[in-house]
Formats: C-alpha cells, structure tokens, sequence
C-alpha cells in the first residue's frame, strides 16, 4: 500500500496509529456499542459485529446523545476504545468532551481524495494536533 | 482563541493543577468549535460519578482529590443508587457504598449534593442570559426553553466549567443559534405531564436537533408541562432548546417563524408515542413508575391526592422517584405518609433507568451487580420509557399519572383514551 497523507482538521489532540475500520453508516457511542468487548452492537450500524478496539473508526458522523462522553470513556476504562475517530463532520460536544477525557484524537472533514484513496485495513496514522492522516 | 488575564493565570497552574487541567480541556474544547473566547458562567449542573460505571466514582474522586473546588454554584445530577436507602431498592451493599462515595468527593469540592435530574425543583435556578454548563440534556433543554439561560448539551466539561467558572462561548452561548430552524403546529390537545413528554418525543423525532418554534397551544404549559415537553424531545432528538411564544424568554406571543420547515403535531401523533411503548402484557407488570424526570412539588402533591386513601394491589410495586431536596419539601407537607400508607415506595437520587435495573451499564464485576428480571415496567413518562426500552431492555406500558395510579391500585393496566377532550 502507497504511502499518502491527507490534510483534515484536527478536533481533539494526540496521535494514534491503527488498522482503518470505515463505516458509511452514523455511530452513536451510547448504545451502538457494547463497552466491555468494544464490539459494534446497533443494528443501524454497517459494522455491526465487528470490534472498534484499537482501530482508527472512520464514520460519516456521530448520532447526537448527551451521554455519548461516558460511553466513549468507559471504552478508554475497559480498554476497548478506538485508536482515533476520523469523522467528515465536527460531532457533538459530548462526544469530543469524551475523546479529550479518553485521550482518543479526532480529525474532521479531511480532504475529498481521503474518502476515495483509503481502504479498509490501512495503517494510518492520525495527528490531531495537526490534522494530519498519514497511511504507513 | 482570546483568553482572558485569569484564563492564562490558570492554564499557569495559579488555581491548582485541578485548575489548569479544567481549563486546558476547556481551550481544547473551544479550539475545536472554533469559540472566539469564553464567558464567565453563573451555575454548572454536573457528572455524579456514576457507581454502575467502572472507574467513574473514581474519576470524580481524583478530580477533588487534585484540589478542584466549584467557584460557581453546581448542582449534581442523577446518580446510580439512592444514597439514603439503597436497600429498600435492592441494590447491593457494595453498590450503594461505591455511590456514597461520589457523595463525600462533591461535597469536598462544594457542589450541591442534589443528586437529580431536574435541579430547578431543588433550588437551582438559573435566570434569562446567564451562560451555565449542564450535563443533563433536560436540565439543558429547560434552561434554554423557560428560564433563558444558555447552555449546550455537555458532557464531563460540565465539572470543568464549575471548577473555573468560564466555558467556551459556541453553541447556545451565541444568540445566532438560538433562533428557530422548524416551526410546529400543534392541533393536538396535550394535557398533563405524560402528555406533554409525548408531544415532546414526537416534536424531537420530527426536528432533530433543530431548535422548534411551537405554536398552537391553547393554554400557557404549567411548569411541569414546559419541563416534561422538552425531556420529550431531549430523549427523541437532540434537542436543546425550544421556543414557545409568550414563554420563551425573550420571544413574545406574537413570534413566529414562516417560511421555515413545517411539522405538525395531532392527536394521532400523541397517542401513537403511547401505542409505540406499549409494548409488555396488560397483566403482567411488576413495576409502576411515577416521577420522570424527578417530581417537583407539585407533581408530589399530585401524586399525594391520587394515592390518598388508596392501595397498592398485591404484587405490584409503585415507585414515586423526586429529589431529596423536593422530597424533604413533600415530607414537612406531610404528602410522603400518604403515599407510603398506600404502599408506594419513595426514592430518592436515581429512577429505573439509572439503578442497577439497568443492563447496559459496566460495573465493576467486584461490585456483584445483577440486573433483575422484570416483566414489564408501567411508566408515565416517554422519556423513562425509551430509556428502559434501551437501557432495562425489558417491554413498558406507558399512560397518564393518574391511570397510572389506578393502574397499580387495581393491578390492571388502564391505558391512556386516545382522545383528550
């Protein structure tokens, strides 16, 4: 796999490196997964079944909950967070008050290319202080 | 971002390390939503620490143990447990006592001790154009809609705006998203608390988190109402704020929002949100719930009158779940030993929702928490039965306070007439 990098803005600091896992579908980190094994668990979801933990989770958007903070927390609590969220669009504050309690970095709205030139599996890299992806 | 002498000072560590931690999450946040600066804020309503959550007592305990203390007045939310008895609702020992110590760190920190999740009932009061912090959506939601205020939908940032006194200025702090995206019509004729979370849940369905001009009520909402209309839509959507005419401070009867997307809202729609969470046997309930979200004074002497004189039928258990602030109020009016000697159940600082009921939580495994089994849980309120659909995962009945009462009296469930006249 090439290397490439993509400019997007970053929303919540920190690096993170991790296999891509992209979704087409919104994610709602209350409810949508389950906290002790990191596994998706809504069924509204195209990643129903699979394990986030570690991963970089590339979404569309976050379905708005006031709670989502507590659940992405948690995830950091039992060790099944994400890596990083790559998102087209900035989410609700809960969900980046909850990224910055859990450490996990997030980068909004990259560069058109991105959502052509990634793949599922891609080692990427995210710099949330600089909004650089980065696939290694 | 402009920061202010004292915003520096902190991030300096002047206020302690709690402090500057506070605020550089804080920065962070307002960088993020791209805030042009920050606003002093007059009251935040914050996290418990939540027993039923692996490590979240425990966050709450670092945070004061770092030397946090709240320079605004704070309240605190809803919590996991009922700290004064958690026996009575068979939580364990080991739950109960990981709560109470939530308990011990806020009042080290200076916060209220509310535990609830309407705070207004207990005293804390925001008033019209004062930027406050809120971890509860319809604390939020209530702020925005009836009181004026101005808060967004927080999360944890709500402990950390209490600590410092300062939040980033976006969102809800702005007066350019306080105006309306929808306008609803309401045909409906919503009447009483159940009604009115109902009308809520289907207005929060229909605009998301769009801010909905609603007109056609005939009569100004009673408080309870304006308090049960925006947890509706706060539970469906995500909503934050509403804008009533004549309500809403400072819209004036005579507001309106043409040519905005339309909605609206009939009688059908009303009773199709008690249809929807109708959904466990007529029968075959072992729990009626009053009280979502906690009761005010005046729903608990409501639910005084109701009960008065009457009797709990065997087998069926009734809760009646309010602030301990309120709940003291009721007490001293002498409107508990009614509903005590009718054989309701008073609970204080948590509901169904928020005890150990619940399945999606992540204890401790050491805490030896063990969900009951319900059949079905009798509620009057959309909110509590959306989230015991999600939450409890076990089938609901939902009805109007008063059937609800005749509900557990006759141990029959009386569903709600589909048409208010």
């Amino acid at each position: 796999m090439a290397e490439a990098s993509w400019q997007a803005r970053g929303v919540v600091k920190g690096q993170a490196t991790g296999a891509a896992m992209i979704s087409r579908t919104a994610l709602s980190f209350l409810g949508d997964l389950d906290i002790r094994s990191g596994k998706v668990v809504g069924r509204s979801s195209d990643l129903l079944g699979d394990c986030v933990a570690g991963r970089v989770l590339v979404l569309p958007a976050s379905r708005g909950s006031a709670g989502a903070w507590r659940f992405l927390y948690q995830l950091k609590v039992h060790g099944t967070h994400p890596a990083a969220l790559i998102l087209k669009e900035l989410p609700d504050p809960s969900v980046t008050q909850g990224a910055i309690l859990a450490g996990v970095p997030i980068v909004v709205e990259p560069a058109a290319a991105f959502w052509d030139e990634l793949t599922n599996g891609d080692i990427v890299q995210v710099d949330g202080d600089s909004g650089c992806i980065t696939r290694r | 971002m402009k920061l202010s002498d004292r915003d520096l000072a902190l991030l300096d560590g002047a206020e302690g390390g709690a402090a500057r931690q506070a605020m550089a999450a804080l920065v962070q946040l307002g960088e993020a939503y791209d805030a042009p600066d920050m606003v002093d804020i007059g009251y935040a309503h914050v996290h418990a620490g939540m027993a039923l959550y692996k490590g979240d007592v425990e966050l709450i305990e670092a945070t004061a143990d770092q030397g946090a203390r709240m320079v605004v007045p704070v309240s605190t939310n809803i919590a996991n447990a009922d700290m004064g008895n958690w026996q009575a609702t068979g939580a364990p020992e080991s739950l109960g006592l990981l709560q109470k110590r939530a308990e011990v760190a806020h009042r080290l920190m200076g916060s209220a001790t509310s535990f609830t999740c309407t705070p207004y009932w207990a005293g804390h009061w925001p008033t019209w154009n004062m930027h406050i912090a809120s971890i509860e959506s319809g604390v939020t939601v209530f702020a925005n809609s009836v009181l004026g205020a101005r808060s967004n939908r927080d999360g944890f940032f709500a402990v950390y705006a209490g600590m410092t006194g300062r939040y980033p200025r976006f969102g809800l702090h702005l007066d350019r998203n306080r105006q309306p995206t929808h306008r609803v019509t309401v045909t409906a004729r919503p009447r009483g608390t159940a009604d009115f979370t109902a009308l809520g849940y289907v207005i929060g369905t229909a605009v998301g988190s769009g801010v909905p001009l609603i007109r056609g009520l005939q009569a100004r909402p009673s408080p309870d109402e304006l308090d049960a209309l925006g947890v509706g839509m706060a539970t469906s959507g995500g909503v934050a704020m509403f804008v009533v005419p004549g309500v809403t401070p400072p819209y004036p009867d005579e507001a309106d929002a043409p040519g905005l997307p339309e909605a609206e809202v009939g009688e059908a729609d009303i009773a199709g949100v008690f249809d929807a969470f109708c959904t466990g046997a007529e029968t075959g309930f072992d729990l009626v719930h009053l009280g979502c979200p906690h009761a005010s004074f005046e729903e608990m002497k409501h639910y005084a009158a109701l009960l008065s004189g009457r009797r709990v039928a065997p087998g069926v258990e009734l809760w009646v779940t309010t602030s301990r602030a309120v709940r003291r109020m009721a007490q001293d009016a002498g409107l508990i030993a009614p509903m005590v000697a009718a054989g309701a159940r008073v609970v204080s600082d948590t509901c169904p929702i928020s005890c150990h009921f619940a399945c999606s939580c992540s204890p401790d495994p050491k805490l030896g928490v063990v969900p009951p089994r319900l059949r079905t849980i009798v509620v009057d309120s959309a909110k509590q039965a959306h989230y015991v659909r999600d939450m409890i995962q076990c089938p609901t009945l939902f009805t109007t306070s008063e059937l609800a009462v005749e509900t557990a009296v006759t141990g029959q469930f009386q569903p709600r007439r589909r048409h208010n006249g």
